[in-house]
């Protein structure tokens, strides 16, 4: 409770990541594409000396990302001492979120369960909260065939 | 005081690892006095150290080592195998005594009079010595008081003993070093690259405001100091692989000892630099695999004699750069894994079964011992065998990344491979481009570059497989944009730029591209694993715009397309190959531009080396030119008449096996294949034939005609001898004369000369030579005309020497 929450929209539905993991918010510029890889992972790109690897958040969640529109932005996680950039629909706002994280009985959508650890209340509504490590791990079914 | 504990600590352990190995080689010669002096230093100066603490054990210890090495030293005595034992006892036994004190703790009581006692002369003498020893406390504690004066600056005269000792506590002031936090030098060596893009930046920027003297100046200034400091970091991090080998050598002497057998060992490539935390992650699975080596792989002495193997079993360890993996071989010539005792022993413990072993290669097999609970040793020995298997060896390889393999064949020998990789290194790589995207492939694969325009690459694909012909050899080719599932380009099949790769095991291939970029330095930064596990690529790295870019793993794309032999068919392929360039009997020649602008080719078998030299170094006299070439006089050709050469000129050094001559040339192009039909001409006799390469009429150079008209032997082997009689006179006025007019001297009567010189009426002894006789005469005029020469008309000698030479050799 009262933790800070990057607010993000991801294929259309609003979602939280937890402040302590987004270390920043950069402008993505040239996304080099990386072939043969799994396909939500968008690319590298640069930031300042590092490299990042670009995931495309509705495409780790087996989604069309040409139905939504995409943010310039990323945001900057941090995952096992690896570095991604987030893409998403939009970056919104700090906010702070007013609940536990809890469940809804009859889950998310299948989609949506397997990449969250359930919902929390915001000032903005309720936000389902994004965890990183299973959301890079991608749809299982592309990582095979990948 | 805490800090000058530490530098104490440290200190003795640096002088520590740079003695070890000397040690070892001191044994193999205690004649060796450059050794002897190095341990020597190490025990004097922690003794010396030890007078500014209160460690009473150890400076009684090394003051004991000390002593003995010092009489070694003075001469007074030999070093022998007991005493190195003793002196490495000692070593050992301070090095726990460092260990405790950088604890923290306090020594404990306790008696180092065994251990004093055998670095005496034999044990009659111990008591003795001791006495001998308190005598030398006395002098020890001068030679101390010394130290402390020359680091007061207050320097004395000393006797010649105390001499050596200051000035190694001089010099140790002058390599300090100090302990720093990895994320520190992380934190530093990102900000110094950040302000590397950050002056890329601004660089771009000051290009679009156009020419600023007064800031270009100081820009320019910082460029080099920025890329200064960026060499300085990155060497920071990384070390030399030689502080892993410096302490084998004992270890392997040790362990030999212990086992009764001998070992010699052998290391290689002690300069491959190495993240310094790798060297720590390496250190612990090389020993062990060496203590594998000597425990089961090497064979006593008497059972290698009887298997026809030199008594003494060999050890080599060599490290190597490949991209960004190190591979670090460990083999040995032992008597090999048993694959039979391997596969039984796995299906006793259940690994496999019965049924998977009748199906499983030699090769499957014997990676069975990296699995957990494996020991074939027949008895469990104290140094290996104690349940710490090869497992927990992979286990540790695999966390960071690496990986390790085993080949070997019986009776002679097995093979470790491991490969760790260098998660931050800088290396030398090519960036290429396929369609719009660039990728990096690393340095040390490449073995050559073919150009699109180059047509002797002769692409075919026999079904799905392309192949090129490449000097006489097929080679299979892979496309970069199919390897990486890009859509192709429209550049038509067969008109790619290849790149040549070589892989770690030999293996050769071609890779396809559009085009080559640029090729520099590339600091190479891991993947995320999701991009890792695909396999392609083995990390990125940032162009100097900021922009990012994969690097290749070579090693795995030509795995996954089947083009890595193992390391058993290496061996054959390689005595093949041998083979082969032998069998081969195809025309090659090396290109070039000459200084009239002509594009000629050479037979590339008349090719030695090609050549650099400076303008000056060329002598232009009546007869020819001439240039001096590691210091030898060839014969120079090539060159316009009446043009004086400046700068550095290029020459193809050719040779007939027996004459060399240089062969000026303004560029050398490349090595091409004559396929095409050779036309011979007339007009000039120094050609040939002409022929076309690409599409260009060439001129093949006759080599025949060539070493006709200004083939030379080279002047060093090529001097006819001349007989000398035997007088003081001959040796000391007449020889140097003769020698420079480029005679070799002989005397006595049992060598002959090429030609032979005597003195006034004495006989000439056909026995001497079958040529020529000059004589001299004593007396200015001749009372004779006998075509005798006075002994110092110098030209007139000289000229009988050249006429002589003349007539001998030509």
């Amino acid at each position: 409770m009262n933790d800070l929450m990057v607010m993000v929209e991801i294929a259309g539905r609003r979602c939280a990541l937890n402040a302590h993991n987004v270390s920043s918010v950069i402008e993505l510029g040239v996304v080099t594409p990386v072939p043969r890889t799994a396909d939500f992972i968008a690319g590298i790109t640069a930031m300042r000396s590092q490299s990042l690897t670009v995931i495309d958040c509705r495409r780790a969640l087996g989604m069309d990302p040409d139905k939504f529109p995409t943010d310039h932005r990323g945001a900057v996680v941090t995952i096992a001492n690896h570095s991604y950039a987030l893409m998403v629909d939009r970056i919104d706002d700090i906010n702070t979120a007013t609940s536990e994280v809890e469940n809804v009985s009859g889950g998310f959508g299948p989609e949506w369960s397997r990449i969250t650890t359930g919902m929390v209340e915001t000032s903005t509504g309720p936000a389902l909260l994004i965890d990183l490590a299973l959301l890079i791990a991608g749809p299982e079914s592309l990582e095979v065939a990948a | 005081m805490d800090d000058l504990l530490a530098d104490f600590v440290a200190e003795t352990r640096e002088m520590l690892e740079a003695s070890e190995g000397e040690i070892i080689a001191w044994e193999a010669d205690p004649t060796d006095r450059a050794r002897l002096d190095t341990i020597f230093r190490f025990v004097h100066t922690v003794k010396g150290n030890c007078g500014f603490f209160d460690f009473p054990r150890l400076a009684s210890l090394s003051h004991a080592a000390e002593d003995a090495l010092s009489d070694c030293r003075a001469g007074r005595r030999e070093a022998d195998s007991a005493l190195v034992s003793a002196v490495l006892a000692v070593i050992d036994r301070i090095v726990e005594m460092v260990d405790i004190i950088e604890a923290g703790d306090e020594i404990p009581e306790g008696s180092d009079d065994a251990l004093i006692a055998a670095l005496g002369e034999n044990s009659d003498l111990a008591a003795g010595e001791i006495d001998g020893l308190s005598d030398l406390v006395g002098a020890v504690e001068e030679v101390a008081a010394a130290i402390e004066n020359a680091e007061d600056g207050a320097v004395e005269d000393a006797s010649d003993d105390q001499d050596t000792p200051r000035a190694v506590s001089q010099n140790a002031g002058v390599q300090r070093s100090i302990r720093l936090p990895v994320d520190l030098l992380d934190r530093v060596m990102s900000g110094v690259s950040d302000m590397v893009l950050a002056r890329n930046d601004l660089a771009h920027r000051l290009r679009q405001a156009g020419n600023q003297p007064t800031i270009d100046g100081p820009f320019e200034r910082l460029t080099t100091i920025l890329s200064d400091v960026r060499d300085a970091i990155t060497r920071m991090r990384m070390q030399r692989i030689e502080t892993l080998y410096t302490a084998l050598p004992r270890l392997v002497r040790d362990l030999s000892a212990d086992l009764g057998k001998q070992v010699m060992i052998d290391l290689e490539g002690g300069d491959v630099e190495l993240d310094r935390e790798m060297i720590e992650t390496v250190r612990d699975p090389l020993t062990h695999i060496i203590r594998n080596a000597i425990d089961h792989g090497i064979e006593e002495p008497s059972s290698r004699l009887s298997k026809g193997k030199r008594e003494i079993g060999i050890l080599s360890i060599s490290a190597r750069q490949s991209g960004n993996t190190i591979s670090i071989v460990v083999s040995d010539d032992g008597d090999g894994l048993n694959e039979e005792r391997i596969a039984a022993k796995a299906v006793s413990v259940g690994l496999i079964t019965a049924a998977e072993r009748a199906s499983m290669s030699r090769d499957k097999i014997l990676q069975l011992v990296f699995e957990p609970g494996f020991s074939t040793a027949e008895t469990v020995s104290n140094v290996s065998g104690r349940g710490v298997g090869l497992d927990v060896v992979r286990d540790n390889l695999e966390r960071v990344g690496g990986s390790i393999s085993v080949s070997s064949t019986p009776g002679v020998g097995s093979m470790f491979t491991l490969k760790v990789p260098l998660t931050l290194s800088i290396i030398a790589g090519l960036t290429v481009e396929v369609g719009d995207q660039r990728f990096a492939i690393p340095q040390s694969y490449i073995e050559e570059i073919i150009d699109s325009t180059s047509k002797s690459l002769d692409f075919t694909r026999v079904g799905e497989t392309a192949l090129i012909t490449f000097r006489g050899n097929r080679i299979p080719c892979l496309s970069l944009a199919e390897v990486l599932g890009l859509p192709s380009t429209d550049i038509a099949e067969g008109e790619h730029t290849m790149v040549l790769l070589r892989l770690a095991s030999g293996d050769l291939f071609a890779l396809a591209i559009d085009r080559i970029h640029h090729h520099g330095d590339l600091v190479v930064k891991p993947l995320a694993p999701a991009v890792m596990n695909c396999g392609v690529y083995a990390g990125s790295t940032l162009l100097d715009d900021g922009q990012p870019i994969l690097l290749l793993d070579v090693t795995n794309v030509a795995a996954e397309h089947g083009l890595v032999s193992d390391a058993r068919t290496r061996v054959l392929q390689a005595a093949n190959q041998q083979d082969q360039d032998t069998d081969e009997v195809l025309s090659r020649a090396m290109l070039f531009t000459d200084y009239d602008n002509r594009k000629r080719a050479v037979r590339l078998e008349l090719v030695q080396r090609i050549e650099t030299a400076k303008a000056e170094d060329i002598d232009i006299s009546p007869d020819g030119k001439r240039a001096v070439i590691d210091g030898v006089i060839l014969p120079l050709v090539g060159l316009p008449e009446g043009q004086k050469a400046t700068g550095k000129i290029r020459f193809l050094r050719l040779s007939d096996e027996t004459c060399e001559l240089l062969y000026a040339v303004r560029e050398v192009d490349d090595a091409v294949e004559l396929q095409n039909a050779l036309k011979p001409v007339d007009d000039d006799p120094l050609v040939e034939a002409l022929t076309l390469v690409d599409g260009q009429t060439i001129a093949l150079i006759d080599g025949h005609e060539i070493f006709a008209r200004y083939g030379e032997p080279p002047e060093l082997t090529s001097k006819p001898t001349c007989h000398l009689p035997d007088s003081d006179w001959a040796r000391t006025i007449l020889g140097p004369l003769v020698s420079a007019a480029g005679y070799e001297v002989v005397s006595g009567s049992d060598e002959a000369g090429d030609i032979a010189i005597v003195l006034d009426d004495s006989e000439p002894d056909t026995s001497l030579t079958d040529g020529e006789f000059i004589r001299l005469r004593s007396q200015p005029d001749a009372a004779n005309n006998d075509g005798s020469i006075y002994r110092y008309d110098r030209d007139g000698l000289v000229d009988a020497l050249r006429r002589a030479r003349a007539g001998g050799k030509r």
